[in-house]
């Protein structure tokens, strides 16, 4: 038996890991790395790391101009060491905790279930902390949902930006999307045309000073292409898609070859790296730009992420 | 006359020798040659000259310009473009500050009172380049037993001109056209064009542009043979009545020559190309024909753009023609009124502009035709309807193809001392040029002058700025009135008197500030405002921004004194350079050629990059535009 003939999810219960496996499928949420290890859709693999909370975008110039970004720089840090403190497995309702062994002894080979979650407690690497749930659901059709749950702390200051980015070890071909046309930011997406927009590979916008750039605001979904991998044994070439959806609420989203820390680094365009993998960020709250000038004045108050105020966000992944 | 070298340190002293400014007509021999736009009156210097550069005043090479004098072991320059650009000056941008910050130390000449002189201030520089440029050229055939004449479209920022070795003249102001009378000096064969250009001069207190900073020539120069009867200046006044239905047409020739005898003709063909008016006057010093009535005019507007031609052919007394020169015009009509609404042509006039400084990522400021083309297309296609020469005269090209494509234009006078009157931030204006400082009256009202009797025919101008961020006293307010006194078609603008509003009365037709709040801006119009309002920058483009513009456009649907305004600004000013690291080409900003101070990326504030691809800001330019975009 197996989930094809069942309509259910094959549950792995292993020592460092949960492995759910489906049709053409599977997922693999690690204990010790804060999250969804690998994500395997008809043998490729879309993950290079677990994802990460995201709470930094690359500083524009009006971010420097009007100090935000020094405001704000506990979020540097907080994006790149915050650390998953707990993980919390949920299979068809019933709480496991952590199920290794010796807990897990008593299954078998032949796992299944209708709907396993898995929540990760984070805790900002800032002062004062605070905590970030991110809870990934697994449906008997293999769907993934993910919620981020961000809770407010009063004496945090000002959040960049808030998402969660998924890095892909390779670059992709392309992505295509339901959203608005351009790069749109919350205060300058007017002008956008809502449609069906195929992107070729990972373009960057020429700012002369690399900085936040490539925002999609109010995307339905947006679907990567890849066709490379880095399995040695895997000679296919075949294009294969992974596919981001909104649940209730339409998501923001960029698809760059660099992460907001190496934009941030470079001064120049021909600084950056040779791109090589894709950094597929889905954000649930995102930063104006800003434009009234560059030396001092903020963006306006509308378009402010408030770190004291809950914020949560929720996508699904549809492994096809 | 003998080149003075302390001309350089006088700020008394702008222009010697130079013919004076007027209408950017060109004259043609014969119809054939004006339907063609090719004028063999016309002959181009541009391209490869010699060139010795020097640091310093003092290693530059003494009677270069002489005839004796052995260029051979010259180098070679491409003329237009600038001296830096062609690797042998250090590249430099910066903003505000002077160029010599914390190099340097210097104040402006009786800035600080009228004893202070500053003697050798630029003439005795240590940091004061110079380029010694010499063109050998053979004078065409058909300019032979003509009058000729030499223009210099663009010079920065001061040169001394001989020609075979004897000096014709001086000349300051960057980015006026200096033309110069070779005649007297002329020979038959080859002559020796040699032209001195010096880094600084007082010049550089008033040139203080945020913008690299290059010297040379940097725009085409041209040898032009003058007929024996010359159209030296033409002034069209087309005036429209109030009910749009009838234009007034009146027209001021400025001939000279042999006019005993001769006669001009001149034709008027309205936009569809039919003759409304052919009229032949006699040929005066000064020919007016004025008053002429045409109905069921054509109006020029930026959704249509009719152009009217005039054609004034010369008819020497042997009834031979020796000179035609065309020019297109428009009948529009500007009105502020007593509740301070600016209508064009009846309807608000809504500015939905850009500042545009002249940039090529290759050629610097050596802007080509088919880049200025670009621009047009660029403004077009994402519902641009304006632009302010930030912030100094363009490329004469420019301004007609403003007219033809129907972009309202703020021709602005080459003036910014900004680092006079202002500091890190903080107006400090103790040592502020121009000011109210006799000595430099003159110079400044040259420069409204140049800007005015060269563009005043285009009917894409709407505003007369007087120049950018110099602060505020007599001798601004002398400019205002000097545009008053001229053109009664047209706004004057200036922002400087934000900063001081003594002078605001007698200086700037319009209430204009650079990157206000909207809630300022509607607090100023919702409490009677003195004037109307338009914003000469915002929207600060700088690398991703643009965002909250609706904050700014909605002030249209508030307030009928508001005009709107210049993004800031057009085009990253940014140049590709060779990485040297990859060999590839790459786009590099004020810093990367090691110069200090500088202000780096703050070159860069465009919505296109340099390349001149569109920002994707663009997008939200264009449909704010396009939706405030009344007529």
């Amino acid at each position: 038996m197996d989930a094809t003939t069942t309509n259910k999810l094959q549950v792995v219960y292993g020592d460092g890991s949960l492995g759910i496996k489906g049709a053409n499928y599977h997922y693999l949420f690690s204990y010790e790395k804060g999250g969804l290890e690998s994500l395997q859709v008809a043998g490729k693999e879309w993950l290079y790391r677990v994802p990460k909370l995201t709470f930094w975008r690359a500083t524009t110039d009006n971010d420097r101009g009007s100090h935000f970004s020094t405001k704000s720089a506990m979020w540097l840090g907080a994006d790149m060491f915050t650390e998953a403190t707990d993980v919390n497995v949920n299979v068809d309702g019933q709480e496991l905790g952590q199920p290794i062994a010796p807990g897990n002894n008593r299954f078998s080979t032949e796992e299944f279930a209708d709907t396993v979650s898995l929540t990760y407690t984070f805790l900002t690497a800032t002062v004062p902390q605070t905590t970030v749930k991110v809870t990934y659901t697994i449906a008997h059709d293999g769907v993934l949902t993910i919620c981020v749950a961000y809770t407010g702390h009063e004496n945090l200051p000002e959040l960049p930006t808030l998402g969660l980015r998924f890095v892909m070890p390779t670059l992709a071909d392309g992505y295509r999307y339901d959203g608005l046309s351009g790069e749109t930011y919350p205060d300058r997406m007017a002008g956008g045309r809502l449609g069906t927009y195929e992107v070729n590979g990972l373009p960057l916008t020429p700012y002369m000073v690399p900085q936040e750039m490539g925002m999609h605001m109010q995307t339905s979904q947006v679907s990567i292409a890849r066709s490379t991998s880095l399995n040695n044994a895997d000679f296919s070439k075949v294009t294969q898609y992974l596919t981001f959806a909104q649940t209730k609420e339409k998501f923001a989203f960029s698809a760059l070859p660099y992460s907001a820390l190496e934009l941030e680094n470079a001064t120049h365009m021909e600084e950056l790296p040779a791109p090589r993998r894709t950094v597929v960020t889905i954000y649930g709250a995102v930063r104006g730009v800003g434009g009234i000038d560059s030396w001092g004045t903020d963006v306006q108050q509308p378009y402010h992420i408030d770190a004291t105020a809950d914020h949560v966000f929720e996508f699904v992944i549809q492994p096809k | 006359m003998i080149a003075n070298l302390e001309w350089l340190d006088d700020p008394t002293v702008f222009r010697v020798g130079k013919l004076p400014a007027h209408s950017d007509h060109t004259v043609y021999r014969s119809a054939a040659e004006a339907t063609q736009k090719s004028s063999s009156l016309i002959k181009s210097l541009d391209g490869t000259w010699q060139f010795n550069f020097a640091n310093t005043p003092e290693q530059r090479l003494l009677n270069f310009e002489q005839l004796d004098f052995s260029t051979e072991q010259f180098n070679e320059i491409q003329v237009p473009g600038h001296i830096e650009l062609q690797n042998y000056d250090q590249i430099q941008y910066i903003n505000t500050l002077y160029p010599w910050e914390g190099k340097t130390y210097r104040r402006p000449p009786y800035a600080l009172g009228s004893d202070n002189t500053y003697p050798g201030i630029f003439s005795d520089a240590d940091d004061n380049t110079v380029g010694q440029y010499v063109k050998t050229f053979t004078l065409p055939e058909n300019f032979t037993n003509q009058d000729v004449h030499i223009q210099f479209d663009g010079v920065e920022e001061a040169m001394y001109l001989w020609l075979n070795g004897q000096f014709v003249g001086y000349s300051e102001d960057s980015f006026s056209r200096a033309e110069f009378d070779l005649t007297p000096y002329l020979q038959v064969g080859e002559n020796k064009l040699a032209v001195e250009v010096f880094k600084y001069s007082t010049a550089a207190f008033i040139e203080d542009q945020d913008m690299f900073r290059f010297s040379g020539i940097f725009r085409s120069v041209r040898l032009i043979a003058i007929p024996a009867v010359n159209v030296v200046d033409v002034h069209i006044k087309p005036v429209v009545s109030a009910d749009l239905q009838h234009g007034d047409f009146s027209v001021t020739l400025t001939l000279a020559g042999e006019l005993a005898g001769a006669h001009a003709q001149i034709v008027v063909n309205d936009p569809k190309g039919i003759v409304v008016l052919d009229k032949s006057v006699a040929a005066n010093t000064t020919t007016t024909l004025a008053h002429e009535i045409f109905d069921e005019i054509q109006l020029w507007s930026h959704k249509q753009p009719n152009l009217y031609t005039l054609t004034v052919t010369i008819f020497d007394a042997k009834q031979q023609v020796v000179a035609v020169a065309p020019y297109e015009f428009g009948f529009r009509r500007l009105v502020k009124n007593d509740q301070n609404q600016v209508t064009l042509n009846n309807v608000p006039l809504h500015l939905n502009g850009v500042n545009r400084h002249e940039w090529s990522p290759t050629g610097g400021r050596n802007v080509s035709l088919a880049e200025m083309a670009a621009d047009i297309q660029i403004f077009k296609d994402h519902h641009i309807n304006a632009v302010r020469t930030s912030h100094y005269p363009n490329q004469v090209p420019w301004y007609g193809m403003c007219d033809e494509a129907g972009i309202y234009m703020m021709a602005e006078t080459n003036l910014e001392s900004h680092g006079s009157w202002q500091k890190m931030g903080a107006v400090e204006p103790s040592y502020n040029v121009p000011g109210s400082i006799p000595e430099w009256l003159d110079v400044v009202m040259d420069r409204a002058k140049s800007n005015f009797e060269q563009f005043k025919n285009h009917p894409s101008i709407l505003f007369w700025s007087l120049g950018n961020e110099s602060y505020t006293g007599d001798n601004i307010a002398a400019m205002d009135a000097y545009f008053k006194s001229m053109d009664d078609s047209r706004l004057t603008h200036y922002e400087g008197v934000f900063q001081n509003r003594v002078d605001e009365d007698r200086i700037s037709d319009v209430e204009s500030r650079m990157y206000a709040h909207p809630n300022e801006i509607a607090e100023y119009l919702a409490n009677n405002p003195k004037k109307p309002y338009l914003n000469c920058e915002y929207m600060h483009s700088m690398g991703n921004s643009v965002g909250g513009f609706d904050e700014y456009v909605q002030l249209f649907d508030k307030f009928d004194t508001y005009l709107g305004g210049f993004i800031w600004d057009y085009i990253d000013q940014a140049l590709y350079v060779t990485d040297e690291v990859t060999g590839q080409q790459v786009i590099r900003y004020g810093g990367d050629f090691d110069e200090r101070h500088s202000d780096y990326e703050f070159s860069g504030n465009g919505i296109v990059f340099a390349t001149r691809q569109p920002k994707p800001a663009m997008q939200e330019v264009s449909y704010y535009y396009g939706r405030y975009d009344n007529e």
